[in-house]
């Protein structure tokens, strides 16, 4: 720990650090993000689509230089999907071999760590050091609640109990995110044992900051154009506004039909990249993409 | 910014205090949360007042709806250098007494199509199709029968506060049934079409490593999700509190979600879940105070969409909207969302109250914009009327 002390003295530290890596973190995300890693408690970062939840999970693990552990929820995720699985075959194969060798198996020397295969959770766990993986939980609100019941002693005692091994504690807690796009309320028990944090969809100059460091060598007159356009979007009564994720994917797709400045014209060709419902599309071209992109 | 240096202060006392404020204000901040907290601060140290803001918005918090509160109880500690005990019992203002008035009285008409709907309670007494119809020789008749037939025919508008608690009783015991669907979890099944290894392998030990008999597992099947959504506008002031009260039914009996509208939506499920119909129904119109404006449908059913539904919420689901359908906004804006509603869902049911009269047709305006895009469109007006609605929710 002592080692994460150094690594992270401060919040402006981690800030700075993620910066860094390409990713910029308002004052209140690099709070959130130095409490997990520094308290540590697990994080439950909620915010619209596309505004860089997961991402910073990614450049979290980054800047500690720290594999990354991605488990994706989806209805239906059990334990076996999740945290374990034996090995059939090769607890098979273990049979075989003894019966050839004439020696006795005992079940128990079939349920063993040899022949255990580690799903996402586990492996984070397992995770042997010197500094915390970082465990992404992504979409929790995709899983039902069974599968957030089974989180709760991952998140509570960093351990988790194999039924045939016992309890199995992690050598190095992981530093846990997780993320939720608020599809259902998540209980009471889950949010108890979290921190949490709304991303917002950032200020305009920060958006533009954003926009040029993931769209590496990009214009600033382009990233300024894109982000402000974005932002006259987020205006308009959209079933989907746009993130940050489709402005960067806006100026990626300009700048790969080569436009330097974003004009009525070009913005026909891309709003593709932005708009993704017809209606959506409808009620841009009906206010005139040219006062979009900031010409009327 | 800070009156004293955070070292010089009490931390824990600090934190305890911040968050019993909070408590107070309506968040639910436990001590557990109060320490850490604490603990943040120590470890972060913040320089200025950002700092500690965020700090205390990362630890305390656990939802986005609690926010805006907390920014106010933020503001008021540690905004204007003031002193944390004077603020003790801050508490959101108390919200307007909710009166229901006795709507008007509706002459019957329809109730033999009610005897007619199947129905697994006791037939009605035709008589008490007419309950309301307060006259000397009829009270006697309808004191020899028992108080739920009596109050199964009436239309819920007539009801007073008395027999409004009495239907909770007879609410709770509707049975909602939503069509089920085949969900990605399985169960042991011996002619499933999966096999479950983990239950193969561990039968195969018995007999030396032979798997003999496999194990097969099925997807398991479960009731789709059912939503609700409540118009409480002005026009349907009379039926508010007893579809309260059947919206409290469904959260309590098959995990519905439950919504209200007026001018603005509001999530209902989980005060549903805590409180008792007429709380969660004076804290709806907290949330949604203009109960005598008009209604505007479509922005409510958008919302729906554009918060819940479309993250989700209403995928496969069968959606069940209440409201009398007098759109004061455009009718083809309605017309629109209802499309986009009936897309997601598995099925839309439509309970207008006042599709009971005689005279009702939806001909015109928001309803008639709406129909082609709803799967049944029933009255349920009455607890006897409920029954066509289970069954639509059903089919």
């Amino acid at each position: 720990m002592s080692d994460l002390a150094d690594a992270l003295p401060s919040v402006e530290a981690l800030a700075a650090q993620l910066a860094e890596t390409g990713y910029l973190a308002d004052e209140g995300l690099a709070t959130a993000l130095f409490c997990a890693v520094r308290l540590p408690q697990p994080l439950l970062l909620e915010g619209e689509a596309g505004v860089g939840k997961t991402e910073a999970a990614k450049t979290l693990a980054a800047v500690l230089d720290t594999p990354l552990i991605r488990l994706q929820c989806y209805e239906g995720i059990d334990a076996a999907e999740a945290l374990y699985e034996w090995n059939y075959p090769r607890q098979l194969l273990g049979i075989r071999v003894a019966e050839a060798e004439g020696r006795t198996l005992a079940e128990d020397d079939l349920f063993t760590e040899d022949y255990l295969v580690g799903r996402p959770l586990l492996d984070a766990l397992r995770h042997p050091g010197p500094r915390p993986a970082v465990l992404l939980i992504d979409e929790v609100d995709r899983a039902d609640d069974e599968f957030e019941a089974m989180l709760f002693e991952l998140l509570g005692e960093a351990s988790v109990t194999v039924p045939e091994l016992g309890t199995i504690r992690a050598t190095v807690p992981p530093i846990v995110i997780l993320t939720s796009n608020r599809t259902r309320d998540l209980h009471d028990a889950l949010k108890r044992r979290c921190l949490y944090h709304w991303i917002d969809y950032p200020a305009l100059e920060r958006a533009v900051a954003i926009v040029r460091r993931r769209t590496d060598g990009g214009s600033e007159s382009l990233a300024t154009q894109v982000a402000r356009a974005v932002t006259r979007l987020r205006t308009l009564e959209l079933q989907k506004p746009p993130g940050i994720a489709e402005a960067i994917n806006w100026t990626l797709a300009c700048q790969l039909l080569g436009l330097d400045v974003l004009d009525e014209a070009g913005a026909a060709r891309t709003i593709g990249s932005v708009l993704k419902y017809r209606e959506d599309a409808e009620v841009a071209a009906d206010r005139g993409l040219g006062w979009v992109v900031g010409e009327g | 910014m800070i009156p004293t240096p955070v070292s010089d202060v009490d931390l824990a006392e600090v934190a305890g205090r911040f968050g019993f404020l909070l408590h107070a204000a309506g968040i639910p901040v436990s001590p557990e949360r109060s320490g850490r907290f604490a603990d943040a601060v120590a470890l972060a140290v913040p320089a200025g007042l950002d700092g500690l803001y965020w700090l205390a918005r990362v630890t305390l918090l656990s939802d986005h709806g609690q926010v805006a509160v907390f920014d106010r109880v933020f503001q008021q500690v540690f905004g204007g250098l003031v002193d944390l005990a004077d603020h003790r019992g801050d508490r959101p203002e108390d919200p307007p007494p909710v009166h229901t008035r006795p709507g008007e009285r509706r002459p019957g008409g329809d109730q033999d199509e009610h005897t007619r709907s199947a129905s697994a309670r006791p037939s009605p007494v035709p008589m008490t199709g007419r309950g309301d119809d307060d006259g000397p020789e009829q009270e006697t008749i309808l004191a020899a029968v028992s108080a739920d037939e009596r109050l199964r025919e009436r239309d819920f508008a007539s009801l007073d506060a008395a027999e409004l608690r009495h239907l909770r009783r007879m609410l709770a015991e509707l049975r909602f049934a939503p069509p089920p669907r085949r969900v990605r979890r399985t169960r042991r099944d011996r002619r499933g079409r999966r096999i479950d290894r983990r239950a193969t392998l561990a039968r195969a030990h018995r007999t030396a490593g032979e798997p003999v008999v496999t194990v097969r597992r099925r997807h398991r099947i479960r009731p789709r999700r059912l939503v609700l959504i409540c118009d409480i506008s002005g026009s349907m002031e009379p039926y508010a509190r007893a579809y309260l009260q059947l919206l409290h039914a469904a959260v309590g009996a098959t995990r519905a979600e439950a919504f209200v509208f007026a001018t603005r939506l509001t999530r209902l499920t989980r005060s549903l879940q805590l409180r008792s119909p007429d709380q969660a129904l004076r804290q709806a119109g907290r949330a949604a105070p203009d109960w005598s404006g008009g209604t505007r449908i479509a922005p409510a059913i958008a919302e729906f969409l554009d918060r819940y539904g479309r993250r989700g919420l209403a995928r496969g689901a069968v959606v069940v909207i209440v409201s009398d359908g007098w759109e004061h906004g455009d009718p083809a804006e309605l017309g629109e969302q209802m499309a986009r509603l009936a897309r997601l869902a598995h099925r839309v049911v439509w309970i207008n109250p006042r599709a009971a009269s005689p005279r009702f047709a939806p001909l015109v305006g928001g309803m008639a914009a709406a129909m082609p895009h709803i799967d049944a469109f029933v009255s349920g007006h009455s607890v006897a009327a409920l029954d066509e609605v289970i069954d639509a929710i059903h089919a």
